[in-house]
């Protein structure tokens, strides 16, 4: 005990640093973990409060998730998240390392800085304004794409209530506002890159493909290879603004727009089934968390300095 | 041979042929211009008249233009001026609150010599790995800390990432040779004194660069107002995009200009004016973006790649 | 010294901050409305949510009601207003979350009563209304009181107004007129199509049939639980409870609404449209569907501001649904229930209350133009209350239009329904819960896309069926048609 005291005196000013983050982290983080175990109970509402009611809320074992995984939708909700998820991640990697070399190859950087700034933009904006940018195109009767069907004599389409466009539409719209940033981020590791190796591969007679073949790309891998694992260990966590803010909560898409995040937001929000919607994301935690463990574990493996922990 | 040392230089000795830069050129040029397109063409449907939306829908070159929706929102003006007002007030004081907290707590974790280095570490990743989920997190946010319908709850949930605490983390013990930290020691100045006086100087890229990404975050966050928000006087820019998506009846309710005439609200363009809003909203973020380009940039290298 | 000092702030900080957290696990326990409190001098003060679009002066009238409520029971009363489509979802959360409050406004449609009322959300009244609550028992229909018991119990208030519940659709007049409609021999929805294609043809900025996601065709059939697929038609005999959508009835309506939409009668995003207050207040409609009661046209033409009329779409009957339309319940951790108490029955009796909360300060927002006759002012539209969700209707001063016997209208027009053949069953999903929580989710995902039209019947209804079937809906069935056989042989019917 004394020397526990003697300790904390001895580093008190940092102590005191970390303190209001691990305040933060108690109450924002920790305390609300302690509501997960609803996952297990039978929720009914009591009057002494929140806590009260899920500690006299009856035990019921694994029943929320024996039923969750009876349905439909635990399976619908997992594949749609990592469907969704792999997609992005393996397209956006080939889409932004290419747009970074052709950035990189232009001969006029300053048309170069006109288009990553271009590009940056999405980055930027929220789901809620892109959700209005793609409604300005997709609507029924106004938009723009069906205005163009119209110019070649097609039919227009109920975008938001046929969900066989959907999986494009996410997948391109993701793309739309990440590869921007993501190939701006690649483009600095490329500029990064040794200058001397080209000049001594050009003096070895090496063109330009043979270049970005040769050491472009394997410069590359390693920020790559961390990205991209990074990007895998949240694979089970969706963007919880694309799915939601840009379907516009149509209900006829949830087929291919519900995921993990929006089922359990709907869970607790639409039909207050608080007990399987805990149950949802505690799954999703756990995955999660065994992803995350992994994906460092691998990381950590190729480049020690990368790894979270 | 001096040349070869600026960047510029590189171009020299080897370029793609003027045909592949023709292609990579076209090739960039309409990915960055589909970029920015969206928000052109909300601009046109915010400057269309409402009166020709019904017959022709969003048009690139619209048959009759007009300046109404932003006449209407300028004239029940203060519903914009005020939501813009939280999102001001929200940015700058979460930014700053979140910048000390995570400076404070990354530098600490990042010291060699903080005996409880390692747990604080762990106490901030496991935040990553798991989390309570939003009952619990309302339930706190609302009752135990009483910040319904405060701004403190569109601050405090966002104002510390274990994310950005490791970014830093790295950052500092990259690029914050012990040894200077030791040299202040000797000098006999406290911890807190090196940190503000030695380390925060040293760290300023760092530190923008997580300041300009909660500075963003904050702009952009609607989901803690619309868990948090009753009083039409606190909902940020983002949440009443969110509230008038299909009524505009927020803005009319909250409006302090009691002249507006319901009877003549026939005429009011209620589409066009949406579209405005989402233009207005936006505004500050164009202009502002480009001149923070590359501390965004930094983000990502700064804690993920090492030279 | 100075060492050790700092070591115990810290201490202290860490301490400050776990009793916080210790003093909200227990708080809340602490038993209130203790002696010295609700009286005219230490009033307490009763928090009160409901239904209805936030309006600028509510918290001006609610002191001015406080005020009052002070001096006569020693309360004072905040009131907190959810929007429309929003009351759902945020008074789920608050709910649940344990929000601080004493009155919730609850029906069928609205944070849903019965289910509600099994989670625990609501006190148990039964005693309070024999203390507390006599006026209560003396001036409310019986139907209301007895319609909405749940497993025999009251757990709400329900106001006094029109008992049965009939659908008309509504007619914006200015439109009708300028293009011609004649409204005569419209009942079904098919006999709608003339009058919509009229407008489809000859106005084109005009929504020929206003909706919102929330619009159900009308079919004769009584729902077991609102919204969810399972009913008992009306005309019944053997009291089978079927799949609303596998009905006949129910095909063809939604056949025809798709015909309208795809004909564009219908906006194109009704499935996503949360509510329809633009085109109401820029009066683009041609036509609505709607609940009646006596004399409605009046006071929705006073509410838009435009003239509105009204033909009926279906029978006047009674059901759980139109029983628990508009309740007020006691939350169950409201601190001070028998003042809540007390303030409802004062409500639901006291004309001078009744008529404050519903139109606000005298001389501000209204001029009393006779004994129970008053006008509003201008300022009226900073206080516009909907009437039917705050207690007893009959208490209500009357509008310039209407006449002397509006609410002698009410009695006739409430002898006159039919009772729905399970008026009084309440389902009790205790044993399937789970099976509707998946049931639900289906629901979120094809209801609103069907029923207004959006979608083809020809192949999402049997797709929805098959989804329903699949999470339980034919479980949940078996189960109601159980406790539905048990409570008719308790019945006798």
């Amino acid at each position: 005990m004394g020397n526990f005291l003697r300790n904390v005196s001895r580093n008190k000013a940092l102590l005191f640093m970390v303190l209001p983050g691990a305040i933060w982290f108690f109450f924002f983080s920790y305390l609300p973990l302690a509501g997960t175990i609803v996952a297990f109970k039978e929720y009914r509402v009591s009057r002494k409060g929140f806590w009260a009611s899920i500690f006299n809320s009856e035990w019921v074992g694994w029943d929320n998730f024996k039923f969750l995984f009876s349905t439909e939708d635990a399976f619908v909700i997992t594949r749609n998240t990592l469907l969704y998820n792999i997609a992005f991640i393996a397209l956006g990697l080939v889409f932004s390392v290419l747009m970074a070399i052709i950035l990189s190859e232009l001969v006029s950087r300053k048309m170069s800085k006109i288009y990553q700034t271009g590009m940056f933009l999405p980055y930027f904006l929220s789901w809620v304004i892109v959700g209005y940018f793609v409604f300005s195109f997709l609507s029924m009767d106004r938009g723009l794409l069906n205005q163009m069907l119209g110019w070649f004599g097609m039919e227009p389409v109920q975008w938001y209530s046929d969900p066989k466009y959907w999986p494009y539409i996410l997948v391109f719209v993701n793309l739309w506002k990440m590869v921007g940033y993501n190939s701006v981020v690649y483009l600095a590791a490329i500029l990064g890159i040794d200058r001397s190796l080209y000049e001594a591969a050009m003096i070895d007679g090496a063109n330009k493909w043979q270049q970005i073949r040769r050491i472009t790309i394997p410069m590359l891998t390693p920020i790559i290879t961390i990205m991209t694992l990074l990007a895998v260990g949240r694979i089970f966590y969706a963007d919880f603004g694309l799915f939601y803010q840009v379907p516009r909560d149509s209900g006829t898409l949830y087929a291919v727009t519900n995921v993990i995040d929006t089922y359990v937001y709907r869970g607790l929000m639409t039909t207050g089934e608080i007990g399987m919607s805990a149950a949802a994301g505690l799954y999703q935690s756990v995955v999660g968390f065994t992803l995350v463990i992994l994906a460092n574990y691998v990381v950590r493996r190729i480049d020690k300095d990368s790894s979270l922990f | 041979m001096a040349r070869k040392t600026k960047p510029k230089a590189i171009r020299d000795f080897q370029q793609i042929t003027p045909a592949w830069n023709v292609i990579f050129n076209l090739i960039a040029g309409i990915f960055a211009f589909m970029c920015v397109f969206p928000f052109l063409f909300v601009v046109i449907i915010s400057f269309t008249d409402e009166s020709v939306l019904a017959s022709e829908g969003y048009r690139l070159i619209p048959s009759k233009w007009s300046l109404g929706a932003y006449q209407y929102i300028f004239e029940s003006g203060d519903t914009l001026l005020r939501a813009y007002g939280v999102t001001i007030a929200v940015t700058l004081i979460g930014t700053v609150l979140s910048l000390f907290m995570i400076a404070l707590y990354s530098y600490a974790i990042s010291r060699r010599n903080f005996r409880y280095r390692r747990f604080f570490s762990i106490f901030a990743i496991l935040t990553m790995l798991f989390n309570g989920g939003i009952i619990p997190t309302y339930m706190i946010v609302a009752q135990l800390l009483g910040l319904k319908n405060s701004i403190w709850a569109l601050v405090l949930p966002l104002a510390m990432n274990a994310f950005y605490v490791m970014i830093l983390r790295t950052f500092y013990a990259t690029s914050v040779p012990d040894a200077l930290v030791e040299s202040g020691k000797i000098d006999g100045a406290g911890e807190f004194r090196i940190f503000f006086k030695i380390i925060v100087p040293l760290s300023l890229p760092g530190l923008a660069t997580i300041g300009l990404f909660s500075t963003l975050g904050y702009w952009n966050d609607w989901f803690n107002a619309l868990l948090y928000i009753d009083n039409p006087n606190l909902v940020p820019l983002q949440s009443m995009l969110m509230r008038i998506e299909s009524s505009m009846q927020f803005i009319q309710q909250n409006s302090a200009n009691s002249n507006i005439n319901m009877a003549a609200m026939g005429s009011l363009p209620q589409d066009t004016a949406r579209m405005a809003m989402v233009v207005l909203a936006t505004l500050p973020i164009i202009f502002a973006y480009p001149f923070f380009q590359r501390y965004f940039v930094q983000g990502l290298t700064l804690g993920a790649v090492k030279e | 010294m100075k060492k050790g000092k700092k070591r115990v702030s810290l201490a202290i900080s860490m301490l400050a901050a776990f009793s916080l957290v210790l003093s909200a696990c227990g708080g809340g326990g602490n038993e209130a409305a203790s002696g010295g409190e609700g009286t005219a001098e230490k009033p307490v003060d009763l928090i009160w949510y409901t239904i209805g679009t936030p309006q600028k002066d509510v918290d001006k009238v609610m002191t001015e009601v406080s005020k009052y409520t002070a001096e006569k029971i020693g309360a004072n009363v905040t009131m907190k207003m959810i929007d429309w489509g929003d009351y759902q979802q945020k008074m789920q959360v608050l709910v649940a979350s344990g929000e601080p409050m004493d009155i919730i406004f609850t029906s069928s449609g609205g944070f849903d009563y019965v289910q509600n009322a099994r989670k625990g959300a609501f006190m148990e009244l039964d005693s309070l209304i024999d203390e507390y609550g006599k006026g209560i028992k003396d001036t409310i229909n019986p139907a209301f009181l007895e319609g909405s018991k749940v497993d025999g119990h009251n757990y709400a208030i329900p106001a006094n107004k029109e008992l049965p519940q009939q659908e008309v659709w509504r007619f914006n007049k200015n439109v009708a007129d300028e293009y011609g409609i004649k409204t005569e021999g419209v009942r079904t929805l098919d006999s709608l199509e003339p009058l919509l294609k009229t407008i489809k043809d000859k106005a084109p900025g005009i929504t020929p049939f206003a909706m919102d996601k929330n619009y159900v065709p009308y079919v004769p059939y009584d729902y077991v639980i609102q919204n969810l697929p399972m009913a008992v038609k009306l005309d019944t005999t053997d009291y089978k409870i079927v799949n609303i959508l596998e009905t006949p009835e129910m095909k063809e309506a939604l056949t025809t609404m798709n015909k309208y939409y795809k004909a564009g009668y219908v906006a194109p995003e009704a499935a996503t449209t949360g509510s329809t207050t633009d085109l109401m207040t820029s009066g683009k409609w041609l036509l609505d569907r709607a609940q009646t009661q006596p004399l409605a046209d009046n006071s929705w033409s006073a509410s838009y501001g435009y003239p509105v009329v009204s033909t009926p779409a279906s029978d006047a009957i009674i059901t759980n649904n139109s029983v628990q339309g508009s309740m007020m319940a006691i939350s169950a951790n409201s601190e001070y229930p028998e003042k809540a108490m007390e303030f409802l029955n004062l409500l639901n009796t006291d004309p001078v209350l009744r008529n404050m909360v519903d139109s606000g300060i005298e001389g501000t927002h209204y001029n009393k133009t006779a004994d129970n006759r008053v006008e509003n002012l201008p300022e009226a539209k900073n206080y516009d209350m909907p009437s039917y969700s705050l207690g007893n209707n009959m208490l209500l001063y009357l509008n310039p239009n209407d006449p002397e016997n509006k609410w002698d209208e009410f009695e006739t027009f409430n002898e006159a329904g039919v009772d729905s053949p399970i008026l009084s069953f309440n389902f009790d999903p205790k044993n399937v819960s789970s099976e509707l929580a998946a049931v639900q989710n289906v629901k979120e995902q094809f209801w609103s896309s069907l029923m207004t039209g959006t979608v083809d019947p020809e192949t999402y209804l049997p797709q929805a069926i098959e989804k329903f079937n699949q999470a339980g809906l034919e479980k949940v069935m078996a189960e109601a048609q159980t406790q539905l056989d048990a409570w008719k042989a308790e019945n006798n019917k």
